[in-house]
């Protein structure tokens, strides 16, 4: 194990002598948080003692307590865990949306925890694809106009993209809709385009919040099976689910009650 | 131990299938065009379509717009015809003529008035006296005004201006003749009732006929015949009046048929301009001998003007009414800038969740910023455009109900849209930089 990481891990170590500690132990018998020789970590997705906390006037909220995890490339992630648990801010602060009131966070070698506003959305851009569960499409825009949305951003040409957005489309099985608005689509119809807008620029990560939380059971199954098929594909998968069921698709799960890791378990 | 959880070597890490889309690279072809573009494209796009998207409150919105930019296009576009008309007619008799008249031609206020009418007439004997005396004089000639009933046949038309003129008033005045004659120096001693017919009169009383089929006929005014010997070339209207409605007879002619107890016009020539302050310092010591003014006199008894007068007056007149239109100007785009500004406002509000996911994609504050800008300037110079088309034809409805010149300006229309795109930008610069600032946690929560 190198220098470098052992220096990266020491305040870690010392926040969590209670019950996490553990888990952290655990990974580190994997060998998953071992550095490359330029003192980057080698995983995809790097945590390393995130807090994040709120101001309430003059109380301190603490929805996140010192997480540390390693994500891989190809891996298929659940993150679970009971409302108030501190999933959701784990969500944002995975997608980029948020940054840590402390501890590190890395994306491909990229520190993101230090990251501006401009270059949050940047590493949004290229790194991530969001799938949300009210699937969050613009509602005048087609189906092929809300696929194009991260590549215009990207600075795509306009054929490029159009060819991009026509193949995503393509690849959820939704070439005949692709004039469609949301509202002439059914749920898990609109899912599928939310899905292809977040793989057409194709991100590092598919993190998906709750993504069949507004669907009936036969189409999460639908949704669910596609998630399975792209991670076979080679795609970085992260769940964040409250379902059990749904966090069982997952080939590892992760637990989070009252702002900590309770339980880092590979399920396969 | 699962394969996931080995550590990736550099190699496996570039084989990694990355995404479920074999992409043409995963560099992004940017193409020819700057990123920019595609995003201001984007942009527009968008604010079309939300702009189609709310078409009465779009209409509503622009109205202050277009009310600011209107009424500056349809000024403008009057008063630039009104110049054009104004330069040429005055320069058509130039900077060497001035006159000298019992009353100035503009008189302001009633006390000037009653103090102009106390004054002597000029008379033909000052009128001789200033062609003898003033030797930086060139031509001098007289005219005599009267307003009367002209008819020809069973024709009549009311209010012509009749003019008794003598033979040199033709130089000074360098009137066109286009049919016919001037009179001789013989007829105009002799006090012949000879005439020299605008060409109103041909219209109003000859029912259009050619100029050359008047010359012979007769025209009585005020109970006596003329002989018809000339016609003038159109000179059309200025102000809404039109310079073409007059009857010209010989001065001699006019006393008889009007009286000698009418206050003359002198008009005086000089050959260049520059001899102009030269000519006027001699007319106004002879005139002021005459009227038997001291050197401590400050009432000099008489007007003495140039074509300057007129063209200052014009000058300052315009110059209010620019005033006042660009205050209706100003007052009309600030509302309109207000207007756009609260329904931007609302618009952003609207919109929360669509900016929480456009963010969550990857538009940076600045893209956010721009496309509500956009959207904003969008809404004005449409705004602008439509102000500048309804100015025009305002401009050309007032122009045809008044017979006023026009001329439309390029410049004025690009200054319209151009000032009401910068109203566009100052009033979407807050509600775009309040988009450009939401979070985006927040925004996606919104509902």
């Amino acid at each position: 194990m190198s220098e470098a990481l052992l220096e990266m891990e020491s305040p870690t170590t010392t926040e969590e002598a209670n019950g996490a500690g553990a888990v952290n132990a655990d990974a580190l018998e994997h060998g998953d948080l071992l550095a490359h020789d330029d003192g980057l970590p080698a995983a995809l997705i790097s945590m390393r003692d995130i807090w994040r906390t709120y101001e309430m006037g003059t109380e301190q909220l603490h929805a996140l307590r010192g997480v540390s995890f390693d994500v891989q490339r190809g891996e298929y992630l659940a993150i679970i865990g009971p409302s108030g648990s501190g999933k959701s801010t784990l969500m944002n602060l995975i997608g980029c949306l948020d940054t840590p009131s402390q501890g590190s966070y890395w994306i491909n070698s990229k520190l993101v925890s230090a990251m501006e506003d401009d270059e949050l959305a940047r590493i949004r851009n290229q790194e991530i694809g969001f799938v949300f569960q009210t699937f969050n499409l613009l509602a005048r825009a087609t189906a092929l106009h809300n696929v194009e949305l991260p590549l215009i951003y990207a600075g795509v040409s306009s054929a490029d993209r159009r060819a991009r957005a026509e193949h995503a489309l393509g690849s959820v099985e939704l070439s005949d809709r692709m004039t469609h608005r949301p509202n002439e689509l059914s749920g898990g119809q609109r899912q599928r385009v939310a899905i292809a807008r977040a793989l057409v620029n194709n991100p590092s990560i598919l993190l998906a919040d709750e993504p069949t939380g507004a669907l009936d059971t036969k189409t999460s199954y639908e949704i669910m099976n596609l998630f399975e098929q792209l991670h076979e594909l080679g795609n970085t998968i992260i769940v964040v689910t409250h379902e059990h069921d749904i966090a069982a698709r997952a080939h590892r799960i992760i637990h989070i009650r009252d702002g900590e890791i309770e339980k880092d378990e590979l399920t396969r | 131990m699962s394969a996931l959880l080995t550590e990736p070597t550099e190699e496996s890490r570039a084989a990694a299938p990355r995404g479920l889309l074999p992409a043409p690279t995963r560099r992004r072809a940017r193409g020819w065009l700057p990123p920019i573009f595609h995003k201001t494209w984007e942009s527009l796009r968008i604010a079309l379509g939300s702009l189609r998207a709310n078409k009465l409150r779009t209409a509503l919105t622009l109205v202050g717009v277009v009310v600011g930019v209107a009424a500056v296009i349809a000024v403008v576009t009057i008063i630039k015809g009104l110049d054009q008309t104004v330069a040429s007619t005055f320069s058509s008799q130039g900077s060497t003529v001035f006159t000298v008249s019992k009353r100035p031609q503009v008189i302001t206020s009633r006390e000037d008035f009653i103090r102009f009418n106390r004054r002597k007439d000029v008379t033909q004997d000052d009128a001789e006296s200033v062609a003898r005396l003033c030797t930086a004089c060139w031509r001098t000639g007289i005219a005599a005004n009267a307003q009367a009933t002209v008819k020809a046949g069973d024709q009549s038309s009311d209010g012509v201006r009749v003019r008794g003129l003598t033979l040199s008033m033709y130089a000074i005045e360098d009137t066109d003749i286009i049919a016919g004659r001037s009179w001789t120096d013989v007829e105009e001693a002799a006090g012949r009732d000879v005439a020299v017919i605008g060409p109103d009169i041909l219209d109003n009383l000859f029912a259009g006929a050619p100029p050359e089929q008047v010359i012979g006929k007769q025209v009585r005014v005020e109970g006596r015949s003329y002989e018809v010997i000339g016609v003038t070339e159109r000179l059309g209207k200025i102000f809404g009046f039109s310079r073409d409605n007059f009857v010209q007879i010989p001065y001699p002619t006019f006393k008889k048929a009007f009286g000698a107890r009418v206050s003359l016009i002198v008009f005086v020539q000089v050959p260049e301009d520059a001899q102009l302050p030269a000519a006027e310092d001699q007319v106004r010591n002879i005139m002021r001998n005459r009227r038997g003014k001291s050197f401590h006199d400050e009432e000099d008894g008489f007007a003495l003007e140039t074509q300057a007068v007129f063209i200052d007056l014009y000058k300052t007149a315009t110059a209010n009414i620019y005033i006042v239109t660009i205050g209706v100007a100003a007052i009309s785009l600030v509302v309109g800038g207000i207007v756009v500004m609260n329904i931007m406002l609302v618009s952003v509000t609207e919109r929360t969740r669509e900016i929480g996911v456009r963010k969550a994609v990857g538009a940076s504050r600045r893209d956010v910023l721009l496309q509500f800008l956009i959207e904003s300037v969008v809404i004005t110079s449409i705004g602008g455009m439509l102000g500048v088309v309804a100015g025009f034809l305002l401009a050309f409805a007032l122009a045809s109900a008044m017979g006023f010149p026009l001329l439309f300006s390029v410049a004025s229309a690009i200054l319209g849209v151009t000032v009401s795109s910068a109203v566009g930008i100052a009033s979407g610069l807050w509600p775009a930089w309040k988009a450009a600032k939401l979070d985006p946690i927040e925004a996606l929560r919104s509902e």
